[in-house]
């Protein structure tokens, strides 16, 4: 079986080297024959890669320990879902995953753009091709799933942490992001490479882009989740380079996302627009990089091994390949529109993308300072959390502001008398939750009440704009309300469908400000019967409980909670303790949330230790807000598939704007 | 308009490392003594820890995750304490040294995961 992975993606490899090479002698030479079989070539490199990856899944599902890496990553008690997602419990089946989406973006991209941009597309096919080539090199070369061995008895299992539903999605998903920037980037060099610079890339990767900024989004969301609820620490999000790798590509995406409206409406900033897409793509590979080199200290610090080394010569490549290109046809790229005025929808498309990117490098800055600072000075020196929270707050609460004056300010040039008109209402809702919030005592966090403000503004900038179009649509059709406002949805899905997802980020913002800015804590050790209070909770001990499980003893405080007199009932918090391989079980915090579904707030108790008298020392959070951060991710999901669910009357629109071959009908 | 972006962004830059200094010097067991004032240290635990961390403290000791160095710091921290706390495991704890004993910063430790994505091993000293 091993052979048959090992062959398969030798011939991956094959096929990959070919699309590249031969595909950029096809669109050199202009041959059309050949441009065909290229792609071909990068279609059949996903079904070789799947062919690997089903060898793979399958030596898991089999337990077949002969292969070094099933052996390493499971074993034979293993759940039946885990057995799965061990499959990218580690570096090579990681790679591999990565690889099979790469593949498959690849092959999807260039078969749904087979008819339509064709002179693009025949050089997307070698750089996507390229792209393979660098992966599929590594799994051959350097990191092979498939080695073999003298089959043990038994695997070593999954680490317990892992064997959790949040990390058999949060994996994937973030790889769905990371590979799928992979796809605009390809575009965007293909753009470059034919000359072809016109808004026609960015037409057919908007959603690719889309696709890919979701998935890193949810992808995100879900590892903070899991962090909320298992690691146990009380927080979401830790500044951690890794988790920062993930976040810089997703800030230099959003940017993307935004930029590029502007250079499909008014034709204008399309040298930035290829950096933006450069960088996130390059970002994305950094984030690999940080992950697999062990170069910065992570609190995950995952198998560490010389392929760090291939990345950073990956880097290199990309880094370079796109700079040479951009600079080559920067004459191409100039555009004849210029900014008519700093206040305008286009000016405020570029103070947000401003502030992304500087947040973008800021971030990128603090994970990359503690490596620089050894190069230059000798000396690690590593920055922390008040790094992070000051650049966040400083270029975050701006974004935050101009979500709500974007879509309602004009294009090209906005009067000072339309914008009165147009933001009163929003500055009041604003001013007045402002003041309010004062009054109840929001002041004790400054930042936390410049966010309510702000996030007021927004929302209410965003609802007006729902009530004026859905009024609007009323006027003309004399549908109801919620009939009229389906379709004023269905007709702008890209608009409101951004709308949606801005009303995420507000829902995000409110729960991140509510956590971290509002949050009490009290702690202290308990005897039974005793009882700590906080926030008007009480929480009182009432003793412990054993319970031995196949895997692990289980060790829980049984606790009740009241709030304000009133019995809210009972709550556990205690510690698993799992029997692995070596001298002392794996121990793992397992906190007791109980939480308010009408206001959001959460009490959080962490059971810290379990003293010999059957005393325990809890340490209890009060978190007001922060469970709109996980309804913050289902509207996030909720408007990206509105603006993403196809839409025949664009397709028309574009398809009157190109013809068949997929040159522009009318130069813009 | 964007080199005026980019000097506003230097001015936010400088403005921060002037209020808030630079980061914290993350330094090894083996390298700490010619250190003064707050720095992360980053080590791995040996040796069986003593007391309690909600009390007088936790006391362990730390030394060089790699290399050949046998400096071993002792350590004194108070606060939570994570999962995974436990002799063998590579820690990072913020602190400053005092008359030879790291003093930490109370809940600044994070321990680094075993290897997250690997096999769980048993942690070798």
């Amino acid at each position: 079986m091993a052979e048959l992975g090992r062959a398969a993606l030798l011939v991956t490899l094959g096929l990959c080297l070919y699309a590249c090479v031969v595909g950029s002698v096809a669109a050199l030479t202009r041959r059309r024959r050949l441009a065909l079989s290229a792609r071909n070539a990068l279609i059949a490199a996903f079904a070789s890669t799947a062919v690997a990856a089903g060898v793979l899944a399958a030596g898991f599902l089999r337990s077949d320990f002969s292969f070094v890496y099933v052996a390493e990553h499971s074993s034979r008690s293993l759940a039946g879902l885990y057995k799965l997602s061990a499959v990218w419990g580690g570096q090579e089946g990681s790679l591999l995953l990565w690889l099979l989406i790469l593949t498959g973006y690849a092959a999807l991209a260039v078969w749904v753009n087979r008819n339509r941009t064709r002179d693009l597309v025949v050089w997307v096919t070698p750089v996507l091709g390229g792209i393979a080539v660098g992966f599929s090199f590594l799994l051959v070369v350097v990191a092979t799933p498939f080695a073999t061995q003298v089959a043990p008895a038994d695997g070593s299992g999954l680490n317990p942490s892992l064997q959790n539903p949040y990390m058999t999605a949060h994996p994937p998903f973030l790889y769905l992001g990371y590979v799928g920037l992979a796809v605009p980037f390809a575009f965007a060099m293909g753009a470059l490479l034919s000359g072809r610079t016109d808004e026609r890339w960015i037409v057919a990767t908007r959603r690719w882009t889309l696709i890919a900024w979701t998935a890193l989004g949810i992808g995100q969301l879900l590892g903070s989740h899991w962090a909320y609820v298992e690691v146990g620490w009380g927080g979401f999000y830790a500044w951690d380079p890794v988790e920062n790798a993930a976040l810089m590509p997703f800030l230099a995406a959003t940017a993307f996302l935004h930029s590029v409206m502007i250079q499909e409406k008014r034709g204008m900033l399309k040298v930035w627009n290829v950096v933006l897409v450069s960088l996130a793509f390059c970002l994305s590979i950094f984030g690999t990089f940080l992950t697999r080199s062990g170069v910065v200290n992570s609190i995950h610090s995952f198998a560490q091994s010389d392929i760090g080394a291939w990345f950073l010569a990956f880097i290199v490549i990309a880094v370079v390949f796109s700079t040479v290109m951009i600079i080559w046809r920067l004459p191409l790229l100039r555009t004849t529109t210029r900014l008519e005025s700093l206040v305008s929808r286009e000016a405020v498309f570029l103070y947000n993308n401003l502030l992304l990117v500087a947040l973008c490098l800021t971030i990128l800055w603090g994970v990359a300072w503690p490596i620089l600072s050894e190069a230059v000075r000798g000396d690690s020196v590593v920055v922390g959390r008040p790094y992070f929270d000051f650049f966040l707050r400083i270029f975050g609460l701006p974004l935050l502001l101009l979500m709500g004056v974007g879509p309602l300010i004009a294009w090209r040039r906005a009067s000072l008398r339309g914008l009165g008109r147009t933001f009163f209402w929003p500055a009041a809702v604003a001013v007045v939750t402002g003041v309010v919030l004062l009054l109840l005592g929001a002041g004790s966090s400054v930042p936390g009440l410049i966010a309510y403000t702000f996030s007021a503004f927004v929302l209410a900038a965003i609802g007006l704009e729902f009530v004026r179009g859905t009024r609007a649509r009323r006027a003309l059709s004399h549908e109801s309300w919620p009939v009229a406002l389906g379709s004023l949805v269905g007709r702008n899905r890209r608009r409101y469908g951004g709308y949606t997802v801005h009303v995420a980020i507000v829902l995000f913002a409110i729960g991140v400000a509510g956590a971290s800015a509002y949050d009490s804590v009290v702690e202290g050790r308990l005897t039974k019967g005793e009882a700590l209070t906080v926030s008007g909770y009480t929480v009182r001990y009432q003793g412990l409980t054993e319970t031995q499980t196949d895997h692990a003893t289980e060790v829980r405080a049984l606790l009740r909670v009241s709030r304000n007199g009133k019995d809210l009932g009972g709550l556990e918090a205690g510690k698993n303790a799992y029997r692995i391989a070596g001298p002392d079980p794996q121990v793992s915090s397992e906190v007791g949330i109980r939480t308010n579904y009408l206001t959001g707030e959460d009490l959080f108790v962490i059971p810290g230790t379990v003293y010999e008298d059957g005393s325990v020392y809890f340490r209890i959070f009060v978190k007001p807000l922060v469970n709109l951060l996980w309804l913050a991710g289902i509207v996030f999901l909720f408007g990206s598939i509105i603006a993403l669910w196809p839409d025949a009357r664009e397709q028309r629109r574009l398809a009157v704007r190109y013809d068949e071959a997929g040159s522009p009908v009318r130069g813009r | 308009m964007i080199a005026l972006s980019i000097a506003a962004v230097l001015a936010v830059f400088l403005l921060y490392t002037s209020i808030a200094g630079g980061g914290t010097p993350s330094v090894k067991p083996s390298e700490l003594a010619g250190h003064q004032g707050n720095v992360s240290l980053v080590g791995q635990v040996i040796g069986r820890p003593v007391g309690d961390a909600n009390e007088e403290g936790l006391r362990f000791r730390l030394r060089d995750v790699k290399g050949a160095a046998r400096t071993a710091v002792p350590v004194v921290y108070r606060g939570s304490v994570p999962d995974l706390f436990a002799p063998g495991r590579d820690l990072v704890v913020e602190g400053e040294l005092r008359n030879g004993v790291f003093v930490a910063t109370p809940g600044t430790m994070v321990t680094k995961c075993p290897s997250k994505y690997t096999a769980i091993k048993p942690s070798a000293p």
